[in-house]
């Protein structure tokens, strides 16, 4: 328990539900899936900065339950600490990159069956999930596979270690994402499979408007500001 | 690892599994043991059991055979009360009552489990009566030989909460009765309560230690209770006015008496005015009139789980109504029906 009288599971759930937006099952699957996860690579929840750059999460779905486990792991896209896998599997792996031990938790089907049995005073199925989430034992709820995962230096956090033009459009591709074709390096959108098509340049209204822009709207003398007088302009 | 050989390969191999002969009406159960060596004079009564081929077997580091597995899995289902014996038979192992007693199954224990791949435990009804050495359980894994981590995932969950099956032994207490009624306290007709509970309660090891008569007072009903709690009962059964008339006032002198906890009605065809009081830790029941009429009522599905020392609430009174209803047979076979047998 904490100062706050909540257990540090309900502390987390509770700021991961603040970070969401809502408390859903999902919420407390992922806030559990995440504990246990950094449990099995010998790491606190939340992790403290140390733990954090040696964490990779591997995230298959994109549900609430992969934001409970992002919130929970403090792992982010931009630190590339963590990785969407588009699977539609509620599951996620996690590295210790220091020992390189890796296990992968799985959110089982039949703990959604269970729920009435765990929660059998609820009136409904979505209360029965959320009071059965929070009950069931972690055996039920989750399978767990120790995984070996092949990870590239381009795939590590870090700063970028490759960057290269793409041979048809001359867009630059960082982090070894090119696509060779014919000896060519393509980026994928032109090495073709691109989630878009029928891309086409445009204008815009307004096409100059920028930050700095809006302050001299406000400050229409135009005088030099310094930036802290920028900073109080715009709160 | 698991290998297919021809029986004219087997002289000399062990088996790897009990070889099971069913005779119509007359006998099931192994015919080989595994471990076996199998020998020349074998050979025609494994072709005569259809045998043609057999099992040899040589386990990889993350594999279990069946019969270790059953083992593994018998341990961890087995609560308080339960005793099983190592010696899987066709792969199977039987949970058994270490005493009489009130069987408990964790329902949700066991269902999490039997979604487990490849395990399966069958169990009788939570809350039956069972005798020391009654078969109540069999758990066995099913193929001959699977992964050890999923039989131990299967092993987590039957113990998550000290074992899936277990056996609770009765309370012996000391129990005291009060008939309410004007009609029996004036004796204007004979009680049939009085014996009709002891009986009950006789039947379960207890014993009828007091025994008050109350007209339809409250305050008098408050009083014949306080008596029986002076005298030291751990038991109360209270019999009449639990009904809707001007003179069903047993309620009112249960709350009297200084009742801290009453549930009035239980979901249970007979046995709908029944109540469950608790004056401190002494557990009262409200025996309504239909106890008189028929063999078993809610009474019967509540008395055995006081004694056990289950502590009933409202939510258990909901409970029952799965299974809560009676089909009034004409020659009753309780327990063997389904009556109070939903939770």
């Amino acid at each position: 328990m904490s100062f706050t009288g909540k257990t540090p599971f309900e502390e987390l759930l509770a700021a991961s539900v603040a970070a969401h937006g809502h408390l859903c099952p999902g919420q407390i699957v992922g806030v559990r899936l995440a504990m246990l996860g950094c449990r099995l690579i010998g790491f606190e929840v939340p992790c403290p900065y140390h733990q954090l750059k040696k964490l990779i999460v591997f995230i298959e779905m994109d549900r609430c339950t992969g934001d409970a486990v992002a919130h929970v792991t403090g792992v982010k896209l931009g630190r590339r600490s963590l990785k969407f896998m588009d699977y539609g599997i509620m599951a996620a792996t996690f590295i210790n990159l220091e020992t390189g031990k890796a296990f992968r938790v799985i959110s089982t089907e039949a703990a959604r069956d269970l729920a009435p049995l765990y929660a059998p005073q609820e009136p409904d199925q979505r209360s029965q999930q959320l009071e059965a989430y929070r009950v069931m034992p972690d055996s039920v709820l989750f399978r767990v596979q120790e995984v070996e995962v092949a990870l590239s230096p381009y795939d590590l956090p870090g700063p970028t270690r490759r960057k290269v033009a793409c041979a048809r459009c001359g867009q630059v591709i960082r982090d070894h994402r090119e696509v060779v074709q014919d000896s060519l390096a393509l980026c994928r959108p032109c090495a073709g499979g691109a989630y878009f098509k029928a891309a086409k340049e445009i204008t815009w209204d307004d096409m100059n408007w920028s930050p700095q822009s809006q302050v001299q709207k406000l400050d229409p003398i135009g005088r030099q500001q310094s930036l802290k007088e920028r900073q109080t302009l715009l709160s | 690892m698991i290998k297919t050989i021809g029986l004219e390969e087997a002289v000399g191999t062990q088996l790897a599994h009990d070889i099971t002969e069913i005779r119509p009406g007359e006998f099931k159960g192994p015919a080989f043991r595994q471990g076996h060596t199998v020998c020349e004079e074998d050979i025609c009564r494994l072709q005569r059991l259809g045998k043609n081929h057999l099992y040899v077997i040589d386990l990889e580091a993350d594999e279990i055979h069946e019969n270790e597995a059953a083992a593994l899995l018998a341990g961890a289902l087995a609560g308080e009360g339960i005793v099983w014996e190592n010696n899987p038979r066709e792969g199977k192992i039987n949970l058994q009552a270490a005493w009489d007693g009130l069987l408990q199954v964790d329902v949700q224990a066991l269902a999490a489990f039997n979604l487990v791949d490849e395990v399966m435990c069958a169990t009788l009804h939570n809350h039956t009566l069972v005798k020391q050495g009654e078969l109540v359980g069999g758990t066995r894994a099913l193929p001959l030989i699977m992964k050890r981590a999923a039989i131990e995932r299967a092993a987590a969950i039957a113990s998550q909460s000290g074992g899936v099956v277990a056996v609770k032994p009765l309370q012996k207490t000391r129990a005291g009765l009060v008939i309410t009624g004007n009609e029996v306290y004036h004796g204007l007709i004979q009680d049939r309560f009085a014996p009709t509970l002891t009986a009950k309660i006789e039947a379960l090891g207890s014993e009828v230690a007091a025994l008050e008569f109350a007209p339809d007072d409250a305050e008098a009903i408050a009083r014949a209770i306080r008596a029986h709690l002076a005298r030291g009962c751990g038991l109360l059964l209270l019999s009449g006015g639990m009904s809707v008339d001007p003179d069903d006032v047993t309620r009112h002198g249960i709350r009297l008496a200084g009742a801290t906890e009453m549930h009035y009605g239980a979901a249970v065809l007979p046995g709908a005015m029944f109540l469950v009081a608790y004056l401190g830790e002494v557990p009262l029941l409200g025996v309504p009139a239909c106890a008189l009429h028929h063999r078993i009522t809610a009474l019967d599905l509540v008395l055995p789980r006081i004694l056990a020392g289950e502590r009933i609430g409202k939510t258990e009174l909901a409970f029952l109504g799965h299974g809560g209803l009676c089909r009034d047979c004409p020659e009753c076979s309780y327990p063997h029906c389904s009556f109070g047998k939903g939770m």
